[in-house]
């Protein structure tokens, strides 16, 4: 990745989003999607500038707030949303296949929103008392939690989307076989 | 003995049976032996001579030289061949000793033809035989059997053995299907003023009791070479010591050690320790050769079925007369009243080559009918209740909505699913 450029990389991602919007389901998105589009849309600028275009340009200290001021944004959103009637985050983080009860995905938003809450506190009271090397251990084992969410939805969502993918390919290879079988 | 005194192109002389000699020259065939290397007779073209290795010392050479005289002063009766076949050779046996400088250094012999013959080797194949220019059936090989066995009665009851006996050293002319037998001079032999040891073995042809000793009765182990051979010629090439350990007990990987353990599974009574080969047709083979092959690879020593035993019980099925081998109605030849081995060989490999297609359509369908499972699991859309009681089973925990999107719109949302993820990453690392 050392050898893309800034504006290259920014492609790379961009050019998934603006296929991401032409191909967006054309149905009405709750208030809780929107929160979290914005969130992760501010999110995202500043990780792609300071990531990418001005990385040395982040304010100082900044670095040991960064995961709490994700885990508290997903928090608040959380927290939130619900009361602003905008439905229940979690289950834009989980992903709409699943046919929970509306109890079942409030004690779930509840949960996560719990989490995140005590995640960014654990972060900050671990970058101010522990060690640097024993704080950058903190972060890669909260990661897990990601990895969960990921591996969760790795076989929930991501597979069945790939079995349709392969399914179609697979088709539409086994009748382009054919048709050229048919020519000879 | 200096090297130079052997070139190929050097002066020798012959000498034949009544101490008549001749002058002849020899040129290298490039063909090599253990012992000795082969020449062409420039005044003899019916002969080949056989010059020992320099490397010989003169102890052997000494030997050899009381062997081949006695050979040449004692050939064996061979078997009768009718008038047309007189070129045929079926013993590559000494005619003549051969001098060079009045120092014994090889002997002549009969020329075998080798465009004409085909080593007995290729025969345990069917489609090696059939490149080589022979289409076996079981009625050339029951006479290649015959023939063999004949000889080899025919050389016992000299009381000469021939230890060594292994396909690679017998020839099989195609058209004649007599057998002819190489390297003579390392026969083991006894006579009255004369005895000669044959100490090369093979360890897949040597008899149980010999392994790791002395051939003590020589024509015992000709005895299980010969049904070893035969049983191979019959059973397309499976050596009569080939199988499957059926309890997996210290099973030797090598057919030396199994049958130095007696390890014989196409008995009539099977053997508890190891499985035949799927692969074999032993049990087409009729009762006679069957328990000649148990006597001859569950018993020792001279128990073992003699040559003319086996010469015996193959001659009649060599004979075309005894029509003791008949056609199958797909015109393989095969023992009367029995299965045709042929046939059954082929539904043997035929089947093992339709389970391995359908294997390789099942192995190549399988990413298919996986995704095609999965998809029905998720959408909970199996046709077979049994399926169906086992997707939901399965996804007892976790009940999935129907989908309401397309494969698009699932898509759309999933790359912005995976864009925060990396956000989140970035955030958080």
């Amino acid at each position: 990745m050392d050898e893309l450029s800034p504006p290259i990389l920014t492609a790379l991602w961009v050019v998934p989003l603006v296929v991401a919007w032409l191909w967006r389901p054309r149905q009405q998105a709750t208030l809780s999607a929107w929160l979290l589009l914005a969130a992760f849309g501010a999110l995202g600028a500043w990780a792609l500038w300071f990531g990418l275009y001005a990385q040395p340009g982040e304010p100082q200290g900044l670095v040991f707030w960064k995961p709490t001021i994700l885990y508290w944004t997903l928090a608040a959103i959380l927290i939130v949303s619900p009361l602003l009637g905008g439905g229940y985050p979690a289950k834009i983080i989980l992903g709409t296949y699943f046919a929970l009860s509306t109890r079942e995905w409030r004690w779930l938003n509840r949960g996560f929103a719990a989490l995140y809450t005590l995640l960014g506190g654990a972060n900050l009271w671990v970058s101010s008392d522990a060690s640097y090397k024993d704080w950058v251990g903190f972060k890669y084992g909260c990661l897990m939690n990601l990895l969960i969410i990921v591996l969760f939805r790795l076989n929930f969502v991501w597979l069945p989307i790939l079995a349709d993918v392969a399914i179609y390919f697979y088709r539409r290879a086994t009748a382009a076989y054919r048709a050229v079988a048919n020519l000879f | 003995m200096p090297s130079a005194e052997r070139k190929p192109d050097h002066l020798v002389e012959l000498t034949w049976p009544g101490r008549r000699t001749q002058l002849a020259t020899l040129t290298a065939t490039g063909k090599s032996g253990g012992a000795g290397e082969i020449f062409e007779i420039d005044a003899n073209p019916g002969l080949l001579a056989k010059i020992y290795h320099t490397a010989t010392t003169q102890a052997h050479l000494e030997h050899y030289h009381h062997k081949i005289q006695w050979m040449i002063d004692n050939p064996p009766e061979l078997p009768q061949v009718p008038a047309e076949y007189a070129d045929v050779v079926q013993l590559a046996w000494p005619v003549a000793l051969i001098r060079r400088q009045s120092r014994f250094v090889g002997f002549a012999m009969r020329k075998i033809a080798f465009d004409r013959t085909l080593e007995l080797d290729y025969l345990l194949n069917r489609r090696q035989a059939a490149l080589e220019g022979f289409d076996a059936d079981y009625g050339k090989l029951v006479t290649v059997s015959f023939n063999l066995a004949s000889i080899i009665h025919c050389l016992h009851d000299k009381r000469i053995a021939i230890v060594d006996l292994k396909p690679m050293n017998v020839k099989v002319y195609k058209a004649e299907l007599y057998v002819s037998i190489l390297d003579c001079d390392g026969f083991h032999i006894v006579a009255d003023e004369f005895r000669s040891d044959a100490p090369q073995v093979t360890p897949e042809y040597l008899a149980p009791e010999f392994h790791d000793k002395a051939v003590a009765h020589p024509q015992a182990q000709d005895r299980f070479a010969l049904a070893t051979i035969i049983f191979r010629l019959l059973n397309f090439g499976i050596h009569p010591f080939a199988g499957i350990s059926a309890d997996h007990r210290n099973y030797p990987p090598e057919l030396a050690g199994r049958i130095k353990q007696g390890l014989y599974p196409y008995g009539k009574l099977a053997h508890k320790s190891v499985r035949k080969v799927p692969a074999s047709v032993h049990e087409a083979f009729p009762e006679s050769l069957r328990e000649l092959f148990d006597r001859a690879f569950a018993s020792t020593g001279f128990s073992r079925p003699s040559p003319h035993e086996w010469a015996d019980a193959l001659g009649i099925y060599a004979s075309k007369q005894s029509g003791y081998l008949t056609p199958c109605s797909k015109g393989h030849l095969h023992f009367a009243g029995q299965p045709c081995p042929t046939c059954m060989r082929d539904a043997l490999i035929h089947g093992a080559h339709i389970r391995r297609r359908s294997f390789l359509a099942r192995v190549q369908t399988a990413p298919a009918r996986t995704l095609r499972y999965m998809r029905k699991t998720l959408r909970q859309t199996h046709s077979s209740p049994f399926q169906a009681a086992l997707a939901q089973k399965s996804f007892a925990v976790v009940q999935l909505a129907p989908a309401t999107i397309s494969t698009r719109g699932a898509i759309a949302l999933e790359i912005l699913w995976i864009s925060g993820l990396l956000i989140t990453f970035w955030w958080t690392s």
